[in-house]
């Protein structure tokens, strides 16, 4: 027999209750009980960051935490933030930015960018660098998704960076080189 | 002829989608009566099965099916991965469903398991009672070698393949040579780590056809698996989702055969994904190799000789591992002009899981030999890495190892300059520890598949009567744009605004087969076949607007929903009377066309000769590292990368392919350690197998080359893969410009580099 | 199969009835970010998780008179945002800053970190050099305060019984101390360490103390005493602190896994301590 309890959760602003075991995550939940097949699962463990949600307006894994956990809080999936205008121009960045290929780490990406920018409107680019280190990305190798960030924060704070969909010289690329120093903690 | 719509960064039809999280990828899918599928898999690499007890599972309330290998229809099948053409002995794998009398490798399947629920699916896996009598295995591909060793496979010796390269004398060579390089170098597995798990849906249709929903790079095999069921072809339907990270690692079988079985057995729907654990531990990897390089050069700086050993780990069971091998065998010395070359190449199963495609496909691994023994070589001859490699470039008209003369340009000499300068002025280390090192590598790739394959694509292109246009091709989307740049050439060739064009892709029934999205043909084959029904559209378009306009259809152009004269632009039609005048007159308004690659033959004997690959890629990387001596660690700094890549249909995802392919490349070099014991995994989940944050690498930055060279539409090359080979080398050279340490084997820990250090200190105080 | 049950209790007096209730089986669950791990790899099968993360009393950073007192849900990201430990203790601010990865520090707590008993535990290493004091509450046993110095027993293991339930965190700021940290992984995020290290040096005409916390060296992260004890009243030279780098290895008992041997971990310990002291001993 199993130990079954109810649980209501707040999910995209609607009450949603469900039976759920004890050790059941808030992942399990989202995915199999609320249909909200929009955040993934990619290890099940915290280790690559695809089960990214808002959970109290916090960014949070949702495979790290209990579906009990969560009753009667609120918890907002990528689906959840129509009309929110900071969402959309960050996924309007995303898009025009090519920083989605296959898309599986997009909407945790998207979520942990948000949250950051919400936090931190201003950030050096080395900030959002350090802010998606918790969502693995195996396709692009990151830089398109920190240029979509930047891109939306220099246009919140008033500085407008006018960015052409097309590079501008291709052929025979005189390309400036850039260099880009990380900002390391310790060691 | 100025292109509209080719060349520019438009996003990609299925961005939005994706970043408002609209896709239902191959987990996400369910259906009503949906049972949940699991793989029962062996506990040891290597044992005999003496029994297989199902009956307690298979009586647990809520188990639909327990299948063993007496299930399968047909549990073994020789694997021909082309397009009906007899490959031969060398090139054939065993396909074997489930475990049969014996287990090969650890997690190999041994039954499967359908039921209500993930939970009564695991616990029903803890129900399967097998005897085994273990057996001795053989875990090294240099043991597997030796006589005696243990078999592995059907084939007495452990060798399943062994390709040859065999130009000019190389004894005579070396004895023209005033200075002798030799290396061994090694390389250890590299997981794809793709962040969707392998996943499916598959269930019967009211016709009796199964159906399988998945995440595949490669939909053609609905043929196997209607083989494994004994089936005609023409019941087994594949459906591609978008795949969220291919890599190579989706490109063999991996979840089809299972779901197809289950679904085939219950006559329900039935999901089968896999856990991380059980994907690190089992589904295919990159193969390790072991290298052994001699290279001789003149002290001007012209190699004379390269004499290469490779051996490669083909696992288990040998999937690709043949077309890998070979593939290195071509790619052995690398892009260089060399009179006298000997390689050996070898793949050599063990009892360990399975090796097969990954991103690069044998070239990454002889690139990294191959650029070392470069830098060896100009330590030696006390020549700059950048000269010595200018001395030695294979041209235009010069041949490549195997004797095949490469008719195209080989702009290698302006792509390693452009990546190396723009890593600009040296920079000073603030810190005495810390130590600068700049490495340069450079590398090619093929794109297209090998061309005894006799590939072929075909895409099917139609107009609308509003002037709209559809697209159907069945190439798999594993996200880098594969199924949108078709839309954009649709929308160069027929003046189609993109925001018109639809498109279906990867369903192996409903859209024209374009082959496998790998070997970086897609844009290739898939592209020309495209570009092919669009200009026979086209022409089609210019006969009949042609009388309607009173003119010659060499005068006519498209563009922006309209047909006009080239000479006169104000003279037009538009294309929605066009098409509905065509139309009227019962002209055809759809095109499937194929395009055909170049075909040879199959290689009758061990020695390759000839021509394999329709063409390479060439590229150049530029790479600056801080070592720091006290501790080891490698920190990436810059990373330039210069690739022809013959035309950038959209550079913003020509750019993304390159920037990812240099972090997988990064990730493989610095980071990524699949620990194996005696055949077992021991780093089975992603806080284990590391792989790159966005803290450990810079921003990339690509420097594309477009010399219009390309086989692709408009003189593309292909890309996909090609970002990943140089990489590696270029990161090695720089440590060893940094700190004086040659590191020979992957990946380079900062372990290895203070262990390095250490040795060399010790050994010149001994000195 | 896995047998769970989970509570909510309404205040901390609730927490510890059912802690004592279910003895053994008794599981406090903040951040849960080592549990369900645990739970999803068969670790952890039969437990009652009493959750605690919504609790009050575990809350709040705060100064009592010489202290700074930390409740134990209180949240990495809570500490990285507090002004107290970012002007006061930047030791331990700076261990937060590199815990794990930013979205993982929103749930983990302090608490819970040090309960988990790793040997790496990445909170437990500053905290050790900052001397601190663990206070613990059950019903058996009331309220217990325990020198982190003298909390880890082994890996995995503290001295707590399962229905004591950390309270709070508490140390002196130590103003008069120089403070250096660094956690030594193999990947820049999202990594377990390989070594990590504090130091902390009060300096005067010699050294007058001398702390020194290891964490991922040992079977629990330790205080090197002999090596602090060495320092003690020395003049900063190199042959003392090549004495005490050797005094140091002697201390810790590194082990080899996946992630580095034995050998490489000592040479790293070495590396990062006189590192850390020539570190703290430019900084005026």
């Amino acid at each position: 027999m199993k130990n079954l309890e109810m649980v209501t959760i707040i999910v995209n602003d609607r009450p949603v209750t469900a039976p759920v075991e004890a050790h059941e995550s808030l992942l399990d939940f989202l995915r199999n009980k609320a249909g909200a097949v929009e955040v993934k699962c990619g290890c099940n463990q915290g280790d690559c960051g695809t089960c990214t949600v808002l959970f109290q307006g916090k960014a949070a894994k949702s495979c790290l935490i209990l579906a009990l956990q969560a009753q009667g809080k609120e918890v907002r999936t990528i689906k959840g933030f129509s009309g929110d205008f900071l969402m959309e121009q960050l996924q309007e960045s995303f898009v025009r930015n090519g920083a989605i290929q296959c898309g599986f780490c997009t909407p945790g990406m998207l979520i942990s960018s948000y949250a950051f920018l919400q936090a931190t409107p201003q950030p050096a680019r080395e900030e959002i660098r350090n802010a998606i280190s918790g969502n693995l990305c195996r396709c692009t190798g990151y830089k398109k998704i920190i240029d979509a960030v930047e891109e939306v924060a220099l246009k919140r704070t008033g500085k407008q960076q006018d960015k052409q969909t097309t590079p501008s010289s291709f052929s025979e690329g005189q390309e400036e080189a850039k260099g880009n120093y990380l900002l390391l903690g310790g060691g | 002829m100025e292109l509209k719509v080719i060349g520019k960064g438009v996003p990609k039809y299925d961005a939005w989608g994706k970043a408002r999280g609209e896709v239902i990828y191959a987990d996400d899918f369910s259906m009503p009566g949906m049972l949940y599928g699991k793989v029962f898999r062996s506990s040891l690499p290597r044992a005999k099965i003496l029994s297989i007890d199902t009956s307690k599972a298979e009586n647990l309330p809520g188990v639909h099916a327990v299948i063993t290998h007496k299930d399968v229809p047909k549990n073994n099948l020789r694997a021909r991965f082309g397009q009906g053409t007899e490959i031969g002995a060398q090139f054939e794998g065993l396909y074997r469903v489930l475990a049969e009398g014996e287990v090969r490798y650890y997690g190999e399947p041994v039954a499967l398991i359908a039921a209500e629920t993930p939970e009564i699916a695991e616990k029903a896996c803890e129900l399967i009672e097998v005897q085994y009598e273990p057996l001795p295995g053989v875990f090294d591909p240099l043991e597997a070698m030796q006589p005696g060793a243990p078999q592995v496979g059907e084939k007495e010796n452990n060798i399943a393949s062994h390709f040859k390269i065999r130009k000019g004398d190389v004894e005579k060579g070396f004895a023209q040579a005033d200075v002798i390089v030799e290396g061994f170098y090694q390389v250890g597995y590299q997981d794809h780590a793709y962040l969707e798990l392998e996943s499916g849906v598959a269930w019967v249709d009211d016709d009796g056809t199964i159906v399988i929903r998945v995440s595949s790079q490669v939909i053609e095999h609905f043929r196997e698996v209607a083989e494994v069921l004994d089936l005609p072809h023409s019941r087994v339907r594949y459906i591609g989702t978008l795949i969220g990270g291919g890599f190579g690692g989706k490109e063999d079988i991996t979840v089809e055969s299972y779901l197809a079985l289950l679904a085939w057995k219950t006559r329900r729907p039935v999901k089968l994904t896999y856990t991380r654990k059980e994907s690190l531990l089992v589904h295919s990897k990159r193969h390790p190799y072991y290298m052994y390089y001699k290279t001789g050069a003149t002290k001007d700086g012209k190699i004379t000789a390269v004499h290469a050993k490779l051996i490669s780990d083909a696992g288990s069971y040998a999937a690709l591992s043949p077309w890998v091998l070979l593939y290195s065998t071509v790619d052995a010395i690398g892009p260089y002009n060399v009179e006298n070359v000997k390689v050996d190449a070898y793949t050599v199963m063990t009892n360990t899981p399975i090796t097969s495609a990954f991103r690069g496909f044998g070239a990454p691994q002889v690139n990294l030999a191959y650029e070392s023994q470069m830098n060896e070589l100009a330590k030696k001859l006390g020549m700059n890495p950048m000269e010595l490699r200018r001395k030695n470039y294979l041209k235009q008209g010069d041949s490549l190892a195997t004797g095949y003369v490469y008719d195209r340009p080989v702009p290698l000499d302006l792509l390693a300059q452009k990546a190396w300068e723009a890593l600009g002025p040296k920079r000073t280390s603030s810190k005495p520890q810390v130590k600068i090192g700049r490495g340069l590598a450079v590398g090619m790739c093929s794109y297209g598949r090998l061309t005894f394959l006799h590939d072929t694509s075909r895409s099917y292109v139609r107009l609308e009567l509003d002037g709209s246009a559809l697209i159907r091709c069945g190439v798999p989307d594993v996200g880098g744009g594969q199924g949108h740049i078709l839309a954009q050439i649709v929308s160069e060739e027929l003046g189609v605004p993109l925001n018109l064009i639809k498109i279906h892709v990867t369903d192996s029934q409903l859209t024209p087969l374009a082959g496998t999205t790998t070997a970086t043909r897609q844009l290739y084959m898939s592209g020309n076949a495209t570009l092919k029904a669009c200009r026979e559209l086209r022409q089609r378009m210019f006969r009949k607007a042609a009388q309607m306009l009173l003119t010659n259809e060499e005068d006519l152009e498209v563009g922006e929903g309209k047909v006009y004269l080239k000479s006169d632009p104000t003279r037009y039609i538009a294309l929605v009377p066009l098409i509905n005048r065509m139309s009227a007159d019962g002209d055809e308004l759809y095109v499937e066309a194929q395009f055909n690659a170049p075909f040879s033959d199959v290689p009758a004997k061990e020695i390759i000769e000839g021509r394999t690959f329709p063409d390479f890629t060439f590229g150049a990387y530029g790479v600056e590292v801080e070592v720091d001596e006290e501790t080891g660690k490698v920190e990436l700094k810059r990373v330039v990368a210069a690739f022809d890549v013959g035309r950038a249909l959209n550079p913003i995802l020509v750019e993304g392919q390159i920037e990812g392919g240099a972090v997988q490349g990064a990730g493989y070099a610095l980071m990524e350690d699949m620990v194996i014991k005696d055949g077992i995994i021991q780093t089975p989940s992603l806080q284990e197998y590391l792989i790159p944050t966005s803290m450990d690498v810079p921003d990339v930055e690509s420097i594309l080359i477009e010399s219009g060279t390309g086989l692709g539409p408009y003189g593309a090359k292909g890309i996909g893969e090609p970002p990943i080979v140089g990489i590696a080398p270029a990161i090695l050279n720089a440590i060893d410009d940094a700190v004086g340490v040659r590191i020979t084997s992957l990946p380079v820990t900062s372990e290895k580099i203070l262990m390095e250090l250490k040795a060399s200190k010790e050994g010149n105080k001994a000195a | 199969m896995i047998n769970c049950e989970y509570l909510k209790p309404v205040d901390l007096q609730e927490a510890l009835k059912f802690a004592s209730q279910f003895a053994d089986r008794a599981r406090f669950a903040a951040g849960c970010t080592n549990i369900l791990p645990d739970i999803h790899t068969g670790k952890l099968r039969d437990c009652v998780l009493i959750d605690i993360s919504d609790l009050k009393e575990l809350k709040g950073i705060n100064r009592e008179d010489d202290f700074i007192s930390l409740g134990s849900a209180t949240t990495v990201t809570e500490l990285l945002n507090s002004e107290i430990i970012r002007n006061e203790a930047p030791v331990l601010w700076e261990a937060a800053s590199r815990f794990a990865d930013p979205v993982v520090r929103n749930r983990a707590t302090v608490g819970g970190n040090l309960a988990y008993g790793s040997p790496a535990s990445d909170m437990s290493v500053p905290l050790l050099v900052l001397d601190a004091t663990v206070l613990v509450q059950s019903m058996e046993k009331g309220i217990r305060e325990i020198p982190l110095r003298n909390f880890f027993v082994g890996p995995g293991k503290t001295v707590l019984s399962p229905s004591e339930v950390i309270l709070r965190i508490k140390f002196e700021p130590l103003s008069d101390f120089k403070f250096y940290y660094t956690k030594f992984g193999k990947r820049n995020a999202m990594a377990i360490s390989i070594a990590s290290l504090a130091v902390g040096i009060k300096l005067g005409k010699a050294i007058e103390e001398a702390r020194i916390a290891l964490g991922a060296l040992a079977p629990i992260p330790l205080r090197a005493l002999r090596t602090e004890e060495f320092l003690t009243g020395k003049p900063v030279q190199t042959e003392i602190l090549e004495k005490a780098s050797e005094i140091l290895l002697s201390e810790i008992n590194p082990i080899s896994d996946i992630r580095g041997s034995k050998e490489y971990r000592l040479e790293l310990t070495r590396a990062l301590f006189l590192r850390a002291v020539n570190n703290i001993l430019s900084l005026k």
